[in-house]
Formats: structure tokens, C-alpha cells, sequence
């Protein structure tokens, strides 16, 4: 199962989520020597607020702020959800 | 009591993120045309999460959700729960509408009249609860219609009366419809002056560059603050309901007038 969400638009990013028996979380971003450590960050902790431990995560970065890294994170969350069902 | 009210898309982070640079009284953000809908969700999201993290005291923040006779009206309202907006702006609006979002929110409304069936009962809706301003969708209006705009805007004249005279008797603010030239300017000048002219308080806008006009054009003139200003001085130093001022008359409804173009120039800092 593997959902998306996002876009490769400068302040956006595309985020794909797909199974994993672990979490892994991979990272390509405009901005990865500043800021890398920060979106990894944001990426934990969404994944954390929605008790998910185990999944595989793409980040395509374009410089996009906490919030909307956050936000594609969850719709491809929730298109997850919605595709299980 | 904005003057000018600019559409930007929904899901568009590079647009949402700068809302406060473009100097427009007013922000929209779009829930409706400007997004696909494979990303309404994805907007709605989008929104939350940026209005819980920022906020803004300098500019009035609405959010034109789908309309109420649309699958996504729902959980557009619901996406916005306790979130600091302005209120909404209502597409397609009709007075079933406004209810139907009156029962989910006490925010402020501003419907966009846009189909014949809503000119006509545009009465009715203006005294809806919650409505605060009405907005002219003229692309809508004509398309129902069957009739092209034109830039002299002649085929939307009636609409644009109508609007703005039910607008000024209920106390509500009068949007105009977006100009849709944006790299007209003169053609913008002349569009906003126009409505100006009509009795329409405020415009509404699609592109950032049309802000300055825009904002200027529905200001008050030096000359229009200048002349409230004496109206005002002269109405205080007299026990008369009406007097008499460079020789025309002066009486209540002119020194209403004069009040709120001075409260206008206060709000504006001009």
C-alpha cells in the first residue's frame, strides 16, 4: 500500500508512504545541510502523534515549512487509512 | 470594512505562508475552484495546521469553502473548527445555504451571488443571520446567463446595482467581482472606479499586483477626508439638524457619510 501526498512546487514537498516492518524515513531536500535534521524531526513527531511505528517514508523537500511538511505527512496518512478501509 | 479581498489557492503552501506580504486588507483562501478534488483534503489539512501555528492581527482572514449542495461542504466547516478565521465566504449562495452553515458555525458570511435564482433573492439573503458583506461572482452570473464579459462590464450592471444597493441598505459590505485582467491595469482602474461609483465598499481580487489599485481605489481621497472633515467640525458646532456648508445642505445622512469616511482614513492611517 503505498499512498502520496504533497508536490514538488518550491514550499511544498512530496511525501510517500508506503509498509514497512520497521520505520525508515528517507530524506531529499533543497535545504538538507540546514534544515535535514529539523524535517526528520517533524517527521518523528507526526508519525509519534499518530502512534505509527512501523512505515516506510519518502520526503522529496522543496523547502517547505514545519507545517506543511507535517500536513502532507498526514494526508498521506490519511488517504492510508481511507484506502485500507 | 476591507477594501480589498484577495483569492489565493488553498493548497498552495508558497502563497499561504507569505498571506501578510501582499498587502491586501483581506485574505481568501480557497477551498473551492482553485482545488482539484483529489486535494481537498489535502487543503483542508494544509489550513489547519498553518492556522494553528500563525496568526495575524493585521489582516482578516476568510475561507471560501465548497458550497453547501457540495459532498466537501462538511468537512470544510468541520477542518476549521475553533481556528482563528474571519469567517467564511459561501459560494453559490442561497438562503438554505447560509442556514445550513448557521447550524455548524457563528462565524461571519459573506455569500457570493452568482446565479440569477440568488440575484433574485438577494434581499432575502442579505438578512440572513451571520452575513456580514456580498460578494458578486460575476463569472458565474454570466456563465448561467449565457453571455460573455466584457471588459466595459456593461452585461453586469444590473447585478452590480442591485447588489450594492441591498448591500448599503442592510449595513453590509459590497464586494465586487475579481477583475480578471491581471495585467491591465488601466482596464482594473477604470473596472474598480466604476463599481466604486455604483456603491460597492470593496473589491475582490486574483492576483497580488491588482492589490495597490485596488486599495487606493476604494480609500478615501485627500479630498473626500478634507471635505468629511469640515462637515464633521461644522455638524459639532451646531444645534440645527441640518445647516448649510458652501452652499449646499448639510443633514444627517450627509454627516453619517462624512463619519465613516473619516473612520475609513483613521482604519487606512491616511
Amino acid at each position: 500500500m503505498k499512498t502520496s501526498a504533497g508536490s514538488l512546487e518550491s514550499s511544498d514537498c512530496l511525501i510517500t508512504i508506503s509498509d514497512s516492518n520497521k520505520l525508515e524515513i528517507t530524506i531529499e531536500s533543497v535545504v538538507f545541510d540546514q534544515f535535514g535534521d529539523q524535517i526528520q524531526a517533524v517527521i518523528e513527531e507526526t508519525l509519534k502523534e499518530h502512534n505509527i511505528t512501523k512505515l516506510f517514508v519518502q520526503c522529496f523537500d522543496k523547502g517547505a515549512l514545519d507545517y506543511t511538511i507535517k500536513s502532507r505527512l498526514e494526508t498521506a496518512i490519511k488517504r492510508r487509512g481511507e484506502n485500507l478501509e | 470594512m476591507s477594501r480589498s479581498y484577495l483569492f489565493i489557492p488553498g493548497n498552495t503552501p508558497s502563497m499561504i505562508q507569505n498571506l501578510d506580504v501582499f498587502d491586501s486588507d483581506a485574505i481568501i483562501i480557497d477551498f473551492e475552484d482553485s482545488v482539484t478534488v483529489f486535494e481537498k483534503d489535502s487543503a483542508r489539512i494544509l489550513i489547519n495546521n498553518f492556522l494553528k501555528k500563525y496568526s495575524y492581527n493585521e489582516v482578516e482572514i476568510y475561507v471560501r469553502i465548497n458550497s453547501a449542495d457540495s459532498p466537501y461542504f462538511g468537512d470544510d466547516v468541520s477542518s476549521l473548527h475553533n481556528l482563528d478565521i474571519t469567517g467564511f465566504v459561501l459560494p453559490k449562495a442561497s438562503v438554505e445555504g447560509i442556514r445550513e452553515l448557521c447550524k455548524l458555525s457563528d462565524k461571519a458570511i459573506i455569500p457570493i451571488i452568482e446565479s440569477p435564482l440568488a440575484l433574485l433573492r438577494v434581499e432575502d439573503i442579505a438578512k440572513e443571520k451571520n452575513v456580514t458583506a456580498l460578494l458578486l461572482g460575476a463569472e458565474d452570473y454570466t456563465k448561467e446567463l449565457g453571455i460573455k464579459r466584457t471588459l466595459e462590464a456593461t452585461e453586469i450592471f444590473y447585478a452590480r446595482s442591485i447588489i450594492a444597493i441591498t448591500a448599503n441598505a442592510y449595513g453590509l459590505d459590497a464586494i465586487d467581482t475579481p477583475y480578471t485582467n491581471k495585467d491591465n491595469e488601466e482596464g482594473l482602474l477604470i473596472d474598480a472606479t466604476n463599481a466604486k461609483n455604483l456603491g460597492f465598499t470593496s473589491k475582490s481580487l486574483i492576483h497580488p499586483n491588482q492589490v495597490e489599485i485596488i486599495n487606493q481605489v476604494f480609500a478615501p481621497s485627500l479630498e473626500e477626508i478634507t471635505e468629511a472633515r469640515r462637515i464633521i467640525k461644522k455638524s459639532e458646532g451646531s444645534s440645527k439638524g441640518a445647516f448649510s456648508l458652501d452652499g449646499k445642505m448639510i443633514d444627517l445622512p450627509i454627516i453619517e457619510k462624512a463619519k465613516k469616511v473619516l473612520e475609513k482614513a483613521k482604519k487606512y492611517n491616511l
